[in-house]
């Protein structure tokens, strides 16, 4: 067991565990805009399909990870359309919608997939790290932690931006309001459609974006189905997080690291069945819900559709 | 009541008798054979499990002038609708072809009378309704195991999977008892992605990467789309000695989209497999038995590729006269704690 405990090795968990999470990361702090305007955004996981198959597509053609990151954003964006014009707009059911969603965004990402890649499976090659001067050259966790691609590094500082926005600017108050009590916000004269319209295109925007990563940068491919219900993991993190992004990368790398603790288990030589290794992740998330969920933040008003006038 | 009444509810009731008898019988009977369907969870395209599967249905059902109804791409959720659509456009046989759809499947067979195959539940058989083919490349995988510990510069292998059911099991073992035979100090590192992670090529990427830092130099790799990223792990990482790292895949044959990291390819044909159901079904027999591949009939092969060296490839081949000619027994092992018994990864609590 000790002779795989080598630096390569370690490196190579570390660096997994974060390429894992960022997907998760950006998910989770895309379904909390949705969320704190009152959306429950059940739609993710098709969002960061589309993205995923967008992200890659623009890659692929254009020789650029960044088109395929602002492609995959925009693609995750264009189905969250979809969702704001049936929830948001005509006030349909919003599980039922975002269910559909996905269930549509696979059919057609699988057809589109047949169609342009089934029969040669072109893959990306690297996708270029931004080494952190001197913080990277730390031995063993040095380049794991600070060699990676640079949209790793916005990830994290869109955590700190956002946790600014929600806190200290009018954007952040009336996605509150809309989600705590939308009438209060209607009557100071903002729109609540409106409001929430945005959050659910910008969590279309931002699960897209994290499934082109996952596309592009972790798989380096894009395979139908491939997301694998990472959307829905970032649901139970926003949920968990009870509105602060901080918490959203953190419960994103806990489930990223679990994710790794999974392989070095094996690798390492535990004599204990798979699916119980396999169990971590899962165990990890319902263990963090079990302390913490009890507190868990969800908005009065989510899930219900905006009706002027209606109590 | 009376009497003629009583005659006539004993005539209902045994004509009523009669045909319940009589469709029963027709149930275990020959049947005739019009048209095959198959259900593949992902595109029939991927080089692997689902192509071999679509791809060995539609030359059974052109052998055999069958019309041909393929259901591809369903995911892995519930296929009821998908096995009933068939079923009402006259599937005469529905091959699901993934242990996901072994539930459903048989389900529908009952209620709908028409024979299904399904994989991964050999106990399952029913006859004239309920057929099992769950295949086994062990004997393929074993010479694959051979050649890898041979090939091997590092002295360490390493076995991906996407999943662990019984067919990937016993290749899994085929290929831990092949490599060990060759040198029995080995180092085998055993990974699983997920319990069912056939579509994860992230997570088939990540822990190629993992295995791949703990020194392995080849990998065999199992899985549907995952194994794209387990390829992807390969020829984008370098083993700890600097030098390339080979990959093994199964099933399939992708020798059209290698970028010169594929050694080798377990591959299977499914082709005498469904050959035989259908005659089956001709002759009554469905359901009464299971089918099995294996290196006799070439409907298991180990994929020749221009990375193997001559000498190695010849002694496979003797290796392989040697399998079919029973000189050499390989086990097959299908239960996933055995098999991660047989990897030298696994240490504690042996």
């Amino acid at each position: 067991m000790g002779a795989l405990l080598t630096e390569a090795f370690i490196t190579s968990l570390v660096f997994g565990a974060i390429t894992a999470g960022v997907p998760l990361l950006l998910a989770g702090l895309g379904e909390q805009i949705s969320e704190k305007s009152g959306v429950l955004n059940i739609g993710i996981e098709g969002m960061m399909l589309m993205g995923a198959y967008c992200g890659f597509a623009a890659a692929y053609y254009s020789g650029s990870f960044w088109a395929g990151f602002l492609f995959g954003g925009l693609g995750g964006a264009a189905v969250a359309v979809l969702m704001a014009v049936f929830c948001v707009r005509f006030g349909m059911n919003q599980i039922v919608i975002g269910i559909a969603l996905t269930l549509g965004v696979e059919g057609l990402t699988a057809l589109l997939h047949f169609f342009q890649f089934s029969r040669t499976y072109p893959r990306l090659g690297e996708s270029g790290a931004l080494r952190i001067p001197l913080l990277s050259d730390i031995p063993v966790l040095g380049s794991a932690l600070f060699a990676h691609h640079p949209l790793v590094y916005l990830a994290v500082a869109v955590v700190f931006a956002l946790g600014w926005v929600f806190r200290s600017t009018f954007i952040g108050f009336n996605l509150e309001a809309a989600g705590n009590k939308p009438s209060a916000l209607d009557a100071a004269g903002v729109s609540v459609i409106a409001t929430r319209v945005y959050a659910v295109l910008s969590t279309g925007f931002l699960a897209g974006i994290g499934g082109a990563y996952m596309a592009n940068v972790g798989a380096g491919l894009f395979i139908p189905f491939m997301t694998g219900g990472a959307g829905f993991i970032g649901i139970v993190l926003a949920m968990l997080a009870r509105g602060r992004p901080l918490w959203v990368l953190f419960g994103a790398l806990l489930f990223g690291a679990s994710l790794a603790l999974t392989t070095a288990l094996q690798v390492a030589g535990l004599n204990i069945p798979t699916d119980v290794v396999q169990m971590l992740p899962f165990a990890m998330v319902m263990l963090v819900l079990v302390i913490f969920g009890r507190h868990s933040y969800l908005p009065p008003a989510l899930g219900h559709p905006y009706v002027r006038g209606e109590r | 009541m009376n009497r003629k009444m009583v005659s006539k509810k004993l005539f209902a009731s045994g004509a009523l008798m009669a045909v319940a008898i009589f469709s029963m019988a027709s149930m275990t009977s020959a049947a005739e054979v019009k048209k095959l369907a198959i259900l593949v969870p992902e595109q029939g395209t991927d080089f692997g499990w689902n192509q071999q599967g679509v791809d060995a249905a539609r030359i059974v059902a052109e052998k055999y002038g069958l019309e041909f109804l393929p259901a591809e791409g369903l995911g892995y959720g519930d296929v009821r609708p998908t096995l009933r659509e068939l079923a009402e456009e006259g599937a005469s046989l529905m091959i699901g072809h993934a242990s996901g759809y072994n539930t459903a499947a048989p389900e529908i067979a009952k209620e709908t009378g028409v024979p299904v195959a399904i994989v991964d539940q050999p106990d399952a058989l029913e006859k004239g309704l309920v057929t099992d083919y769950t295949l086994s490349g062990h004997e393929g995988a074993y010479l694959a195991g051979r050649m890898a510990a041979r090939m091997s510069r590092s002295g360490t292998l390493g076995v991906v999977v996407s999943g662990e059911p019984p067919s990937w099991n016993s290749q899994s073992a085929g290929f831990a008892i092949g490599a060990k035979a060759e040198k029995s100090d080995i180092k085998i590192i055993y990974a699983v992605i997920g319990p069912a992670a056939y579509a994860d090529a992230a997570g088939g990427r990540r822990v190629t990467e993992s295995v791949i830092s703990a020194g392995a130099d080849i990998v065999f790799g199992q899985g549907n789309g995952s194994s794209f990223g387990m390829i992807g792990a390969v020829e984008t990482t370098k083993a700890v000695d600097g030098g390339n790292v080979w990959f093994i895949d199964v099933i399939g044959d992708k020798s059209s989209i290698d970028k010169g990291h594929l050694l080798s390819s377990v591959m299977w044909n499914m082709v005498p497999v469904y050959s035989a159901m259908v005659e089956d079904l001709k002759a009554g027999k469905f359901g009464t038995k299971h089918y099995k591949i294996g290196l006799a009939d070439n409907s298991v092969q180990l994929l020749k590729t221009a990375h193997i060296p001559d000498d190695i490839w010849g002694d496979m081949t003797t290796l392989r006269q040697d399998i079919i000619d029973g000189k050499i027994a390989v086990d097959q092992v299908s239960d996933a704690q055995a098999v991660r018994k047989l990897m030298s990864s696994v240490e504690a609590g042996e």
